[in-house]
C-alpha cells in the first residue's frame, strides 16, 4: 500500500532541482508543489510555492532531480506475460490467475512512474476486480481506467476475452452491461489482428455495427477507442465517430501498405487520437533477433522476422507523417502483448522522439497528452492546482532526453509517496534492442 | 547446475528437535538442500568450493517455521466467513496471494491452508509455479468438506452420503489436493450448529479411507465432543480445535479422548490464540460500550470456551498427545503474517518456549506428513531456515524479530512486493 507520508492535515511540500508541470514548455528551475491529502494546491518555482503560515509541513527536496507529473500510459494489457504468448493461449489461462498477473504488472507500471493506465484488452472481470481489490487495500496499482472487455465480432481479435457480439442490438447491450459493469472506456477491434482466428487486413464490425457502439458509448458520457490494423478499419471507425484509433496502419486486403493523407486529414479533422503502437511492433523482432544470436532461425521464422521488421519501418514511416500532420499522437505502450512487458512505457515514449516529437512533447505525450485523450486532464496529468497528486521524480531532465524517464526515483500516488520495496520488488525485465 | 553453497552461521542454533540450542553454530546448504550442520568449527564446505558466506550476530538460527492452519482467503479484519464468500473468486484469490507473502515474509516457510473458495486455492499455487507471486511451500485442501448448510459449505463443497463423499474426494485429489479437510460438527458458518456432529459415521469413514488410499492425509474440524469421537472413529490424521462440549451445551473434559487421541497418534491443533484475540477483542468492545448485544452475550460462553480449550490443551499434552501449532489465520480478526501468535499462546498456555518451537516446526511438520524433507534444521532436509534476533528459547517474544528467511536455500527478498 501506498506509505502515509503525512498525517491527514500535513501538507506535503516537495522540492526539486527542475519542475516539468506537464503544461508549459519551459522547465522550471528549482520548483515545488504543494499538496494537501490527494490534491495539489499549488506547484511552480520553490520561492513562489508555500504552506499556510502555521501549518505543519512534511518537506521532501530532491537537489539535481526533476519533478513531474506521473505517467499516463494510454494502452495496456495488464493479463499479458510479454514473453511472447499469443493472446490466444493467454485466455487459457483461469481468470484467477490472470487476476494475479495483472496484479503484478500493475506493480511493475506504478513502481516504474506510471500512475494512470488504460487497460485495453483484459479477459472477463480480471481488471474490474483487480480494481475493487486495490480498493479494498488489498493490492496496488496506479489509476485504472478500465474497458472491463474489449468488443469483437465472432471469431475477431480478442473474442476470448468475453466481447463476442453481433448486429446493433447486440453491440447495444454489450456496451450498456460493460458500463453497468465499471467500463469507463470501450474498446473495440474494428479490424482482426493477432488473434488466429481473426482477419488482420479486414475490417471486422460493419459501420452500422460501429455506429451502434459509439453512440450508446457517447450517450453514456463514455469514449470509445478501436484497434485498426488495416485502412478500412481506420475508414469505419471513422465514419462511426470513434474517439481514439489504435495502431492506426494503413495496410490493404492485399498486405501492402498506402499511406493515405485524405484519411490522415479525415482522423485531423474530426479530433481523433493515434496511438501508434511503435515498440511493441519491434519488440518482437527484438526478440527474434535474441533467439537469432543463439541459434539460427528456422525458414519459416526468418521470413516471419523479415515481414515484422517490414512492417514496423511501414508503422514509423506512417507515423512520422502523421506527426508532420499534426495529428494528436499519444503515448500507449500496447504492454504486456507479444514480447512487450509492463514496466517499460518508456520504449514507446523513445518511439515517439524517433518519430519527431522533441523531448517535451514526448514528455506531454506521456503526461497531460494522454490524459486529454482520455478525457482524465481535469484529474491528472499535469501538476496544477486541484489536481491529483500524482508524480514523479527522475534523474537527469526528460525535457532535453526522454531516456532519462527510466530512472525514477520516488513515485507518489495521489499524494502519498508509493513504497516500492526492495531493489528486486521494483525491478522490471528490459528487453535489449539487438 | 554449478553447485551453490552457503555457510550460514549465527551466534546459536535451534534445530527444532528439542535439544539444546548449540552456540556458535553453522549450516551449510547446497542448492536446496542442508549439507551439515553443527558447531562453525566443525562445519566446512568441500574444498575448492565456492561458497557464500553469510554470518548473522546475536542472532538464532531456526528451522522455517511451519503453520499447520491457515485460511489464506482471509482478510483477518473480523467478518464472518459468511460475508467473506461472497467476495469473487479473483479478489479473494488475490488476498490469498497477499497472505501467503506475508507468511513467508515473516517467517513461514511451510503452511497448511484448511480451506477455500472455489478453486482460489488451486489456482493461487499454480500462479507460484508461474513465477507469478512468491509463497511458501503450500500443503492445501482446496476446498474444505462440509455437509449441506456445514461449516465452511459456501466454500463449494457440501456433500451428501457415501458415493457424494467419494466423489468429492476424489475431485479434491484430481483438482491437486494434497490433504482433506473436514469440518466434523458445525462452527461459525451461520448455518452450522457448534455442539451438533455434521457428517455420519459412515460418511466421515468414507472420505478419510478414500483420502488414504490416495496418499492424502485428513484434518478435521471438531468444536464439540461428538465429532471428536465420530472422527477418531474413522480414523482422522488431525483433530483442530477439539473442543470438548456437549451436544447440551456444557463443556466437559473427556479423559476417554485424550487417551484415543494418544493411542491413534492423531496431532492436535488446538488453535489458541485467534480465538483468544477474538475474545480479546470483544472484551475490549464491551468494556467501550460499542459491543452489540449479541457480541456482549457470547462473551461469556467465549471465556468460557477459552478457559475450556486452555484446560484441555493442558491434559491433552499431559496424556502424551502430539500438539501442533497452527494459527488459524485470517480466520476471524487475526490477519496473516502473525503465525507467533500462536507460538506465543501455547507458551502462556504452559509449554516452555524451547516446547512451542518443536510444535511450530517439527511437529508441525509431522502432522504434514513432512518430516522427512522440512521441520528441523538436519542433514540432508530442505533448506527452510528462518533467523530471529535473540534467543527465542529463552524469551519466545523474541520469535517476532524475524531477521532473514530462507526457502529451499534461497534468501527471501522480504522487500519484494511483487
Amino acid at each position: 500500500m501506498p506509505a502515509n507520508t503525512a498525517s491527514p492535515d500535513t501538507f506535503l511540500l516537495i522540492k526539486a532541482g527542475r519542475l516539468i508541470d506537464g503544461v508549459s514548455d519551459k522547465v522550471i528551475p528549482n520548483g515545488a508543489v504543494l499538496a494537501k491529502d490527494n490534491k495539489i494546491v499549488a506547484a511552480g518555482p520553490a520561492s513562489s510555492v508555500q504552506a499556510p503560515e502555521g501549518a505543519s509541513v512534511e518537506v521532501l527536496d530532491y537537489p539535481g532531480k526533476t519533478l513531474m507529473p506521473g505517467m499516463v500510459d494510454c494502452h495496456t494489457h495488464h493479463n499479458g506475460f510479454g514473453d511472447g504468448r499469443p493472446g490466444d493461449s493467454l485466455a487459457d489461462i483461469p481468470d484467477e490467475i490472470l487476476a494475479l498477473q495483472s496484479a503484478r504488472n500493475a506493480r511493475a507500471s506504478l513502481f516504474t512512474g506510471v500512475t494512470t493506465i488504460r487497460e485495453n484488452g483484459p479477459k472477463a472481470y480480471t481488471m474490474l476486480r483487480l480494481r475493487d481489490a486495490v480498493n479494498a487495500g488489498i493490492t496496488q496499482a496506479p489509476r485504472t481506467v478500465l474497458c472491463g472487455w474489449p468488443v469483437s465480432i465472432i471469431g475477431g481479435h480478442m473474442w476470448f476475452f468475453g466481447g463476442q457480439v453481433t448486429g446493433e442490438n447486440e453491440i447495444r447491450g454489450m456496451v450498456r452491461r460493460l458500463i453497468k459493469d465499471g467500463a469507463d472506456y470501450i474498446k473495440v477491434t474494428a479490424t482482426g489482428g493477432t488473434t488466429a482466428t481473426s482477419y488482420p487486413l479486414l475490417p471486422s464490425f460493419n459501420v452500422d455495427e460501429l455506429t451502434a457502439l459509439t453512440r450508446t458509448a457517447h450517450d453514456l458520457g463514455k469514449l470509445t477507442a478501436a484497434h485498426c490494423s488495416s485502412e478500412t478499419g481506420i475508414t469505419n471507425a471513422l465514419d462511426a465517430g470513434i474517439d481514439m484509433i489504435i495502431h492506426c496502419m494503413f495496410r490493404q486486403p492485399d498486405g501492402t501498405n498506402r499511406f493515405s493523407e485524405k484519411i490522415a486529414e479525415r482522423i485531423a479533422k474530426q479530433g481523433a487520437y493515434v496511438n501508434p503502437t511503435l515498440h511493441v511492433q519491434r519488440s518482437t523482432p527484438w526478440a527474434l533477433e535474441e533467439k537469432k544470436r543463439d541459434r539460427s532461425l528456422t525458414k519459416q521464422e526468418q521470413q516471419k522476422l523479415d515481414h515484422m521488421w517490414q512492417s514496423y519501418e511501414w508503422s514509423m514511416e506512417d507515423s512520422r507523417r502523421m506527426v508532420g500532420m499534426g495529428l494528436k499522437i499519444i503515448t500507449g505502450s500496447d504492454s504486456s502483448w507479444t514480447d512487450y512487458k509492463l514496466g517499460n512505457a518508456v520504449y514507446e515514449v523513445e518511439q515517439l522522439v524517433d518519430i519527431g516529437f522533441t523531448n517535451m512533447n514526448a514528455v506531454k505525450s506521456v503526461t497531460l497528452d494522454a490524459a486529454r485523450a482520455l478525457n482524465m486532464d481535469k484529474l491528472v496529468g499535469s501538476l496544477e492546482p486541484g489536481k491529483e497528486a500524482d508524480m514523479i521524480i527522475v534523474d537527469g531532465d526528460p525535457s532535453k532526453d526522454v531516456k532519462t524517464l527510466w530512472n525514477v526515483n520516488e513515485v507518489f500516488l495521489a499524494g502519498k509517496r508509493v513504497e516500492r520495496g526492495s531493489d528486486g520488488s521494483r525491478a522490471v525485465f528490459h528487453q535489449s534492442p539487438p | 547446475m554449478p553447485a551453490n553453497f552457503k555457510l550460514i552461521t549465527a551466534d546459536r542454533f535451534i534445530d527444532g528437535t528439542g535439544k539444546q540450542p548449540i552456540e556458535k553454530a553453522a549450516v551449510l546448504v547446497e542448492n536446496d538442500v542442508i549439507r551439515a550442520v553443527g558447531p562453525a568449527s566443525s562445519v566446512k564446505a568441500p574444498d575448492g568450493a565456492q561458497v557464500e558466506k553469510i554470518d548473522y550476530k546475536g542472532a538464532t538460527l531456526l528451522p522455517g517455521l511451519v503453520d499447520c492452519h491457515v485460511h489464506m482467503n482471509g482478510i483477518g479484519d473480523g467478518r464472518p466467513g459468511d460475508e467473506l464468500v461472497k467476495l469473487p473468486d479473483e479478489i479473494l484469490t488475490l488476498q490469498s496471494a497477499r497472505n501467503a507473502r506475508a507468511h513467508l515474509y515473516n517467517g513461514v516457510t511451510t503452511l497448511r491452508d484448511c480451506g477455500g473458495k472455489n478453486r482460489t486455492i488451486f489456482h493461487l499455487r499454480e500462479a507460484v509455479r508461474m513465477g507469478i507471486t512468491p509463497a511458501p511451500r503450500m500443503v492445501v485442501a482446496g476446498r474444505p468438506m462440509a455437509i449441506v448448510g456445514g461449516h465452511l459449505n459456501w466454500f463449494g463443497i457440501a456433500a451428501t452420503g457415501r458415493d457424494e463423499c467419494i466423489a468429492a474426494v476424489r475431485q479434491l485429489v484430481k483438482e491437486g489436493a494434497d490433504f482433506i479437510k473436514i469440518t466434523a460438527t458445525g462452527g461459525s458458518t451461520g448455518t452450522s450448529i457448534r455442539t451438533k456432529p455434521s457428517f455420519n459415521p459412515d460418511e466421515l469413514k468414507a472420505i478419510i479411507d478414500e483420502a488414504h488410499k490416495f496418499g492424502r492425509h485428513t484434518v478435521a474440524h471438531c468444536v464439540s465432543t461428538q465429532g471428536m469421537i465420530n472422527v477418531l472413529d474413522a480414523g482422522v490424521d488431525t483433530i483442530v480445535h477439539a473442543i470438548h462440549q456437549e451436544a447440551g451445551g456444557e463443556f466437559k473434559y473427556r479423559p476417554d479422548i485424550t487417551e484415543r487421541i494418544a493411542k491413534q497418534g492423531v496431532f492436535v491443533n488446538p488453535t489458541l490464540s485467534i480465538v483468544k484475540k477474538n475474545m480479546d477483542n470483544i472484551e475490549a468492545k464491551v468494556d467501550a460500550g460499542t459491543a452489540t448485544r449479541a457480541e456482549q452475550a457470547s462473551l461469556d460462553e467465549s471465556k468460557i470456551a477459552f478457559e475450556a480449550m486452555v484446560n484441555g490443551f493442558q491434559r491433552m499434552r499431559k496424556g502424551g498427545v502430539t500438539i501442533v501449532c497452527g494459527s488459524d489465520t485470517a480466520w476471524l480478526d487475526s490477519p496473516m503474517g502473525r503465525f507467533q501468535q500462536e507460538i506465543e499462546a501455547e507458551v502462556d498456555a504452559g509449554m516452555t518456549p524451547m516446547e512451542a518451537i518443536v510444535s511450530a516446526t517439527r511437529d508441525s511438520a509431522k502432522s504434514l506428513w513432512m518430516e522427512d524433507s522440512i521441520g528441523t534444521v538436519e542433514t540432508g532436509k530442505k533448506a527452510d531456515l528462518v533467523v530471529i534476533k535473540g534467543d527465542p528459547s529463552k524469551n519466545i517474544k523474541n520469535i517476532w524479530s524475524v531477521e532473514d528467511v530462507f526457502l529451499a536455500g534461497h534468501r527471501v527478498d522480504r522487500g519484494n512486493f511483487v
